[in-house]
């Protein structure tokens, strides 16, 4: 399989550089049932293939072609991302995309612990807030292609995995009840939040995992990285366990003018933390269904009582 | 309660890991054995865990329904709660010491 795969990147990229390429051998640094990443370098330059696995999507991600041409899209807008390499129809029989591979630390645990990145989690703030704004700068009609999203799609997501969920109902009521004028939709990462990011001792390298890129308030990607869940450990630091909201929202007001007030943030923690739960499900339901058999996906479904208890502490608060 | 993976189901993945991801690199004949006698304790909760009657979750089913359709009476959440903190102390004990 491997033979073959580098086989399959060789002949790719000579026939869309137009030139030989001396290719590594394709390391495989993620399986699973919709999509894999490969990590390959070609005249030693670092590239990363994500690349359809069986064949399955999710119902409400991108396909790669079109997480392709938002990448396209962030990475004209100046935004910090891998740099885009090509889209590629047909890699042993499906389809992918190649980007550049960038180096630094992605895994939240450690970016929100690490000592060596102590001087990144002070720099963080400010940049996440920089980079957010020039994502929703990025205009529409560049990415036609995306569609909207609603309370209403949380709904239908909790009624396929069809369990009683009492706390995540509460969540979505709650919401219901209380939605706040809506702002004029942007384009959204979708899932903004340590975790998918690549981080170096300076701080923000690139912004990664756009399959989730819709049209939103923009308050929704505000807040997304506040939910408890993506703070890993460290819960005092309500963003992303790196730093407080205030010079965050600060700096992203500047540059956008939007003028979002702290409580406008609440709201949408409630809604992350809300999506986070189903999605712990969903994910659980991969395995159940036979899917994507894993221990890992199976004891999320357990683990969403964690994000549930947080619901219950929020709607808590919220009465108060 | 209702929770999905079932304990048993939960064995059944861990089986199907030991088995198809573990026991192919172990190399090592005496931790080659550990681990199939292992997997046939595990099997044994498994078969037992099947024996047991299913979880009735009717009351949490009512009471999803009847949110869902707007009828929140004071107390709802306390209840709701307390329900989700009995199912922590079981799937992740040490979460709750976060809110302390």
């Amino acid at each position: 399989m491997i033979a073959d795969m580098r086989e399959a990147f060789q002949a790719a990229l000579a026939g869309v550089l137009g030139r030989e390429v001396e290719i590594s051998e394709p390391v495989l640094l993620a399986g699973g049932a919709s999509k894999e990443a490969w990590a390959v370098d070609a005249d030693g330059e670092r590239l990363l293939v994500r690349r359809a696995a069986v064949g399955v999507i999710h119902r409400h991600t991108l396909s790669l072609r079109h997480e392709f041409e938002v990448l396209q899209a962030a990475y004209e807008a100046g935004v910090k991302v891998p740099r885009p390499v090509m889209y590629i129809e047909d890699l042993d029989g499906r389809e992918a995309f190649v980007m550049e591979r960038l180096e630094g630390e992605t895994i939240g645990r450690r970016i929100v612990q690490r000592p060596e990145l102590e001087a990144a989690r002070a720099a963080l703030p400010l940049q996440l807030a920089e980079e957010l704004a020039k994502v929703h700068a990025i205009p529409a009609e560049r990415v036609p292609f995306l569609t909207g999203a609603a309370v209403e799609r949380m709904v239908e997501e909790l009624d396929e995995v069809g369990e009683p969920h009492p706390a995540i109902e509460l969540g979505l009521w709650w919401l219901r009840e209380h939605r706040p004028p809506p702002r004029p939709p942007v384009v959204s990462h979708g899932d903004y939040r340590i975790g998918n990011v690549v981080v170096d001792e300076h701080g923000l390298v690139g912004l990664l995992d756009w399959e989730f890129a819709h049209l939103d308030d923009p308050v929704r990607d505000l807040s997304f990285g506040l939910v408890r869940a993506w703070r890993f450990g460290v819960d005092a630091k309500r963003l992303g366990g790196i730093g407080d909201v205030e010079p965050y929202l600060e700096r992203y007001n500047e540059l956008t003018g939007f003028g979002v007030r702290l409580e406008e943030l609440d709201y949408w923690e409630l809604a992350g933390n809300v999506a986070w739960a189903i999605g712990c499900l969903t994910q659980a339901q991969r395995h159940l269904s036979g899917l994507d058999r894993s221990v890992e996906l199976a004891i999320l479904g357990r683990l969403g009582a964690e994000v549930e208890y947080e619901i219950c502490s929020l709607l808590e608060k919220a009465a108060a | 309660m209702s929770d999905r993976p079932t304990a048993q189901e939960l064995t059944e993945a861990i089986e199907e890991f030991l088995a198809g991801e573990i026991l192919p690199t172990l190399s090592d004949h005496r931790l080659r054995f550990r681990l199939l006698v292992a997997m046939n304790a595990l099997g044994i909760v498994h078969r037992e865990l099947a024996t047991l009657p299913a979880e009735d979750d009717a009351g949490q089913r009512e009471l999803a329904r009847r949110i869902r359709a707007g009828d929140v009476p004071p107390g709802t959440l306390g209840r709701v709660k307390a329900d989700v903190e009995a199912r922590l102390l079981v799937a992740s004990p040490r979460y709750l010491e976060r809110y302390r």
